[in-house]
């Protein structure tokens, strides 16, 4: 089984692994998600119903309201929260969810997590070292 | 970036789990706009209605005021989802006022003032030319960064209680003196008659400028600090823009070179604001269609002493519509002394309220439409665009004088 390892840039602190969801959109997580039930609500969002709970979610940047820092927080505290995150690059309100929820966060890859990543591939993230290690689902 | 031995020793978890987790909020940022250290700020102000702040934002302010944070810096509040008074008479739910009961304790407990508004700079919260300030709320942010010259960024919660509980925000933006110059002219040609005219300009502003610095050439140095907080209000409405600058006024802005700095002026466009621009931009903010208003809604942002005593002399001897609700909007600092003065009088006596520490935006969504209200008049371009989604009514904007009318007749003229 190929094992894909990826280097970056720590959001927020902390290891987490599981199986991966790859958006090729933006995400925005006020309004886009349901914090109650961890799905992606957007109108024709490319993961519309797809839930994030407890995946390593994976999407180019988050759009949309400075609110939705603490919509990530309210998600971990209804236990809706996706387990760790993966951007190209954090824009102020991601980092500030992520970081005050605990979720463990990357960005800065120094390959495209988007390209190399597939919904379903097992994800290893240690936020600390910056180390993604992809194991393919197939 | 570059953190001191203290901040280290903060992000370390050496002062408690609120400095901690508010020191790694402000570096996570600082790395978003690589910043290369961190600046003390001398004053926080932060959301301060639970109905804004959501079930989430108050989780975090009780769990941070759990955990014995405490705020370095002075902070205080934007306004509450209540009327500390009136909040029974005008129909805001036994609910809504527990819960901002409990988020107000928590921000008390780690040390807030709880001002309650949205002109800080009216009651104290006032930091000089220069200094450095993490506060929230766009309409305070402008005036803060362009009349008072200080410095912050446009933030969202809970950036302002990161900063005061560690005393300090990362070094981006409007902090650094090389994003505080002038990107965009505006040519003020049109004749500005009162209060609401500049509202009409920010609005016009905030247009053109999006999210760049513009400089106001043209306007008279007697403007008074009403109209800065009309203009700058309706320019943080219209456009994403934190700081302006007025030629000869605001006071980064001694002459237009000041303003733009080295850089050729000529380089950067200019918009000339003329009768033509100030009419349209003003009925393009008139959203309603039945002529009847039911209610009408002044002090956004908060009325001054100054906005109270010519509304209570505008007021007095009037007899307002029956069928028409009419507020005006302040703190509770302004009221006391409006109250004093007499102006609460002349202005009760005509039928309006004065409300204080509230506003609609920061209400419960949708009470003013539940109660049956459905056409609003206003003198504010900020509550013509926010009450639309917040709170489902229809505006009428225009001049203070003729919100009075629409009030005395209930037909908008």
């Amino acid at each position: 089984m190929p094992e894909i390892i990826l280097n970056g840039h720590k959001v927020a602190k902390g290891k987490a692994e599981g199986e991966a969801l790859v958006s090729r959109e933006p995400i925005s997580f006020l309004g886009g998600v349901n914090p109650a039930t961890g799905a992606i609500v957007e109108k024709n969002h490319m993961l519309e119903g797809s839930k994030i709970t407890g995946k390593i979610l994976i999407f180019p940047l988050e759009k949309g309201s400075a609110a939705g820092s603490f919509i990530l927080y309210e998600m971990v505290r209804n236990k809706t929260a996706p387990k760790g995150i993966i951007n190209w690059r954090a824009d102020p309100v991601i980092t500030v969810g992520a970081i005050i929820g605990n979720i463990p966060m990357v960005d800065r890859l120094d390959g495209d997590p988007i390209e190399l990543i597939k919904t379903g591939d097992h994800v290893e993230l240690d936020a600390d070292k910056g180390i993604v290690r992809v194991r393919s689902k197939d | 970036m570059h953190l001191t031995k203290e901040e280290n020793e903060m992000l370390e978890g050496k002062y408690g789990y609120p400095v901690q987790k508010s020191m790694e909020i402000l570096v996570g940022l600082g790395e978003c706009y690589d910043a290369e250290k961190m600046i003390p700020v001398a004053s926080s102000h932060t959301g301060g209605s639970a109905v804004m702040n959501g079930k989430a934002g108050c989780l975090f302010i009780k769990e941070m005021a759990e955990k014995s944070g405490v705020f370095l810096a002075f902070m205080d509040t934007n306004p509450s989802g209540i009327d500390p008074f009136l909040w029974r008479e005008i129909g805001i739910p036994e609910e809504t006022n527990q819960e901002q009961m409990a988020m107000s304790n928590d921000l008390v407990k780690m040390g807030a003032f709880l001002g309650n508004t949205c002109t800080p700079y009216l009651i104290g919260n006032v930091p000089v030319l220069g200094q450095h300030v993490s506060w929230t709320e766009s309409s305070a942010i402008i005036f803060a960064n362009s009349v008072l010259g200080a410095r912050t960024n446009r933030e969202a919660d809970p950036v302002p209680i990161a900063a005061a509980l560690t005393g300090r925000v990362p070094a981006y933006g409007y902090h650094l003196d090389q994003n505080r110059l002038a990107e965009l002219r505006i040519l003020v040609k049109a004749e500005l008659k009162d209060l609401h005219d500049y509202g009409v300009l920010g609005y016009f502003t905030g247009k053109v400028a999006k999210d760049k610095v513009p400089a106001l050439v043209s306007l008279p140095p007697s403007v008074s600090w009403d109209a800065l907080a009309f203009f700058g209000a309706a320019t943080a409405t219209s456009g994403s823009v934190s700081l302006y600058h007025m030629i000869g006024i605001t006071p980064e802005a001694p002459t237009e070179e000041a303003a733009f700095g080295t850089r050729r002026i000529k380089d950067f466009p200019t918009f000339e604001f003329g009768e033509k621009e100030l009419r349209e931009t003003e009925e393009s903010l008139s959203k309603a269609t039945t002529k009847e208003v039911d209610i009408v809604i002044l002090g956004c942002p908060h009325a001054s002493i100054g906005e109270m005593k010519a509304l209570a002399q505008l007021l007095s001897g009037k007899r307002l519509h029956s069928g028409v609700e009419f507020w005006i909007l302040t703190t509770e600092m302004v009221r006391s002394y409006a109250e004093r003065m007499g102006y609460v009088h002349s202005i009760e006596k005509a039928g309006a309220r004065v409300l204080s520490g509230t506003c609609p935006i920061n209400m419960p969504p949708g009470l003013l439409k539940k109660q049956g209200h459905r056409t609003v008049a206003t003198n504010s371009a900020k509550m013509a665009y926010y009450i639309i989604g917040v709170q489902g009514l229809l505006p009428y904007y225009g001049s203070t004088q003729r919100c009075i009318d629409a009030a005395i007749s209930s037909v908008w003229r």
